[in-house]
């Protein structure tokens, strides 16, 4: 079955997304844009579609087609539509049945058809970037629309070529991309603040349906007034300053326009910001310069009229809806505009619920149409059950440390393996103490279940290879096995459903973990630099029984000496002591293959080598010398 | 004797949903592996292209700075700022950045903005107001232009 994407066919902008791999992603345009302006233009140059059409407007404004969704499926004796005559520069007309329709340069277009030819870029784009042809779509519009509006936008997919699937409600959409349709009965306000709109709609979901309540807005409000008030602003100070009116002066207002957008942008995340337009535009005196500090707190009190509009019509929603503002279990914030932290602070005060932020506002609904989208193609159902593992999984090693196999996030199924060896001579057994949690510590993580893996062939401890394996399956039951790679000998454990820890207790496993991530490192450098002068002050005295009478009396005193110091302390020494007194004994070792090489001046011989006994590095298949805990 | 047909019969039905299932869900791991490797494919592509465009958001904030030498420019002829443009010129010149020639052409919306209309010849660029670049074949900016074809005063503007 071929991909479907999802499409929010947008009154200024438009995006798409896709489901891949259980993830949504969303599509850029052949521009490299994840938005792309609804926009048509008929100029001397051909069809253009989004910003380039945009870019032409000037030059061709009655050529060039904007807000076609606003005539979408609407007579042309509707009061709305007569209203966009008056105010539009391109021609509507009266099509055939009495529908709004477009006339350009001489050729009568259905506002599907204009519609159909943004969604075919939208189409063409995509196959471009999927690399594969795209047939199928979900494509959201507002839920006022009524059937006519919406057998409307049906019929543009399928002028573009397109099987429209499914037509779903933009709150609808952003509720899941939210994956708030996994909730029951819950009442979701959904507040959308566009470019051009404004929406808010009551939903009920019941069962993984949902239901639209009521809805109500501004069909005229958006982010361009927020802009022109700020224009409107800087023109004003820049006339108390500089004397000049630059109104009418089309490439400064550009730059005003441009400026205003990007301050706009800034203060949301700062508190105040510069806007400076060196050489706006020059008298008989010389150039000028605009050069205003814009705080947060000044533009908040400019748009604070624009804001306070949206207050009644969520005020009427939740009375059309017969709900309260208690009644509301959840909120979304759709729409760049709603980045402005002023606009969230507004919306929840007025709910008095901490708004859903995170997804972008400007491709939260095209988001949400590929989930439906992945839904309808079976790919979202598969991957539904592809879960991650909430916590690192590992084993107890030498010195009480975890050592983790598999670390939390890991997408499941999978499975890892480590090989492990021996702390101790002749050890024939070693237990493997399954662990669950972010801390260093064995002891301070969760014990999902241990077992013994006996039967080892006595060996000097570092020389067994004991290869421990986890698995995970796709129900999240855990399999671990520990095999001895000399004898064959295996043991395992299967441990079912993941312990069965609550997402509180996962939540504060893991801000456990990082509270205590610095004392826990200490920790672990401690029991590791314990380790390596074990495995050293091992090495040394069995260097020294192989040499035997090779070894010179005073060399074999002083490793001797350096040997016992060092494990006199083994237990007590600070890390600082014990890394000390490891480098001297490390040093004082060196002198033993150099004895030995003197001794024999014919062979090959490396000194220095002995000094070198440090653990490796955790490498897939290589041995971790004496890291399983000693039985 | 129906009873054991019944049986039979339902065998065949369990056998015809098992492979029904097996089949699905071949289906299913074919695409899970699918999409996966067409990510990786884009993944690799997609980094190419970070590597190639790393510089294209830097130099698109840096370019209001020479617009601004440039206006400035306009108003005095000092050597010494004339020079300062050159290097700057050069060093995007250098770094793959292409000016997109604008004045006198054609008004072409795929590289350039139209911010105003004004008397001259139908849809030629009278005037450029602000340079426009080319990035490695891609449009980094549209030149900002004035187009010509407007007939009347009132048109204009």
């Amino acid at each position: 079955m071929p991909k479907i994407i999802g499409i929010d066919l947008g009154t200024t902008n438009s995006a798409m997304a896709v489901m891949e791999g259980g993830q949504y992603k969303v599509i850029p345009n052949h521009e490299g844009a994840n938005t792309t302006p609804s926009m048509v233009s008929f100029g001397a140059g051909g069809e253009v579609v989004g910003v380039s059409a945009k870019r032409q407007q000037v030059v061709n404004p009655k050529d060039t087609i904007f807000s076609v969704k606003r005539l979408m499926g609407m007579k042309f004796s509707s009061p709305e539509v007569q209203k966009l005559k008056k105010n539009y520069p391109y021609a509507i007309v009266e099509g055939t049945n009495g529908m709004a329709a477009i006339e350009v340069g001489g050729k009568i277009y259905t506002p599907q058809e204009i519609s159909a030819k943004i969604l075919q870029k939208l189409k063409t784009d995509a196959e471009k970037y999927l690399g594969q042809t795209v047939t199928d779509a979900v494509i959201t519009v507002p839920a006022y629309f009524d059937d006519a509006q919406r057998s409307a936008t049906k019929e543009a997919g399928q002028i573009a070529g397109l099987n429209v699937q499914r037509i779903i409600n933009e709150p609808t959409a952003a509720a899941l991309a939210y994956g708030l349709d996994k909730k029951t009965n819950e009442k979701i306000a959904v507040y959308d603040l566009g470019g051009g709109t404004f929406d808010v709609s009551i939903l009920e979901i019941g069962d993984g349906v949902f239901e639209v309540k009521s809805t109500n807005g501004d069909t005229h409000l958006g982010g361009d007034d927020f802009d022109q008030e700020v224009i409107n602003w800087l023109l004003e100070e820049f006339k108390k300053d500089q004397g000049v009116d630059l109104s009418a002066d089309r490439q400064a207002m550009q730059r005003l326009k441009d400026a205003a957008e990007k301050a706009k942008i800034e203060l949301s995340s700062s508190q105040q910001t510069e806007i400076n337009i060196p050489f706006v535009t020059a008298d008989a005196s010389g150039p000028k310069h605009l050069n205003i500090t814009l705080t947060r707190a000044k533009l908040e009190q400019l748009v604070d009229a624009l804001i306070q509009r949206t207050i009644t019509p969520m005020g009427n929603a939740l009375k059309d809806a017969g709900l309260a503002k208690g009644d509301i279990n959840e909120v979304i914030m759709v729409g760049g505009m709603t980045r402005m932290p002023k606009v969230t602070e507004v919306v929840k005060n007025f709910f008095g619920k901490e708004p859903h932020k995170g997804i972008n506002p400007d491709e939260v609904v095209a988001i949400g149409a590929a989930i439906q989208g992945g839904v309808l193609g079976g790919d979202v159902k598969d991957v539904l059950l592809l879960d991650v593992t909430p916590l690192t999984l590992g084993i107890e090693t030498l010195g009480g440390v975890s050592t983790p196999l598999i670390k939390r996030n890991t997408t499941i199924p999978t499975s890892a393996s480590q090989t492990f060896s021996t702390a101790a001579d002749s050890q024939t057994t070693v237990e493997i103490n399954v662990l669950q949690g972010e801390r260093e510590m064995a002891a301070d993580n969760k014990s999902l279940g241990r077992f013994i893996l006996d039967g080892i062939p006595p060996a000097p401890r570092g020389v067994p290879q004991v290869e421990v394996k986890f698995d995970i399956d796709a129900n999240g039951i855990i399999n671990v096995s520990a095999k001895d790679k000399a004898s064959n000998k295996e043991q395992k454990i299967t441990i079912q459903g993941g312990a069965g820890l609550s997402k509180d207790e996962i939540e504060k496993m893991v801000h456990d973990a990082e509270a205590h991530a610095e004392e826990d490192r200490k920790k672990k450098e401690a029991i590791e630099s314990r380790n390596i002068a074990d495995s050293l002050i091992y090495t040394a005295e069995k260097s020294l029984k192989d040499a035997g009478d090779k070894v010179p009396a005073d060399v074999k005193t002083e490793v001797e000496t350096k040997a016992k110091s060092l494990k006199d302390v083994l237990q007590t020494a600070s890390v600082d002591e014990l890394k000390q007194k490891t480098q001297e004994l490390s040093t004082a070792m060196q002198k033993i293959g150099q004895a030995m090489y003197q001794g024999q001046p014919g062979q090959e011989g490396q000194p220095g080598q002995f000094g070198d006994q440090k653990p490796e590095d955790e490498k897939e298949g290589e041995t971790v010398e004496g890291e399983v805990v000693e039985e | 004797m129906t009873k054991k047909k019944d049986e039979l019969k339902n065998k065949d039905n369990v056998a015809a949903e098992d492979a029904k299932r097996v089949e699905e869900l071949e289906n299913n791991w074919k695409r899970a592996l699918a999409d996966y490797q067409n990510l990786q494919k884009r993944v690799a592509e997609e980094r190419e292209s970070i590597v190639k465009f790393a510089n294209a958001m830097l130099v698109l904030r840096v370019l209001p700075i020479l617009d601004n030498l440039l206006l400035m420019h306009k108003h005095d002829e000092d050597p010494g700022l004339k020079m300062t443009i050159k290097e700057f010129e050069k060093i995007l010149a250098e770094e793959g950045v292409k000016e997109i020639e604008a004045e006198g052409k054609g008004f072409d919306p795929h590289a350039m903005e139209a911010i105003e209309k004004v008397k001259g010849e139908e849809g030629k660029v009278i005037e450029v107001l602000q340079k426009g670049y080319m990035y490695k074949n891609k449009v980094l900016r549209p030149a900002r232009v004035k187009v010509g074809g407007a007939t009347s005063a009132k048109e204009e503007n």
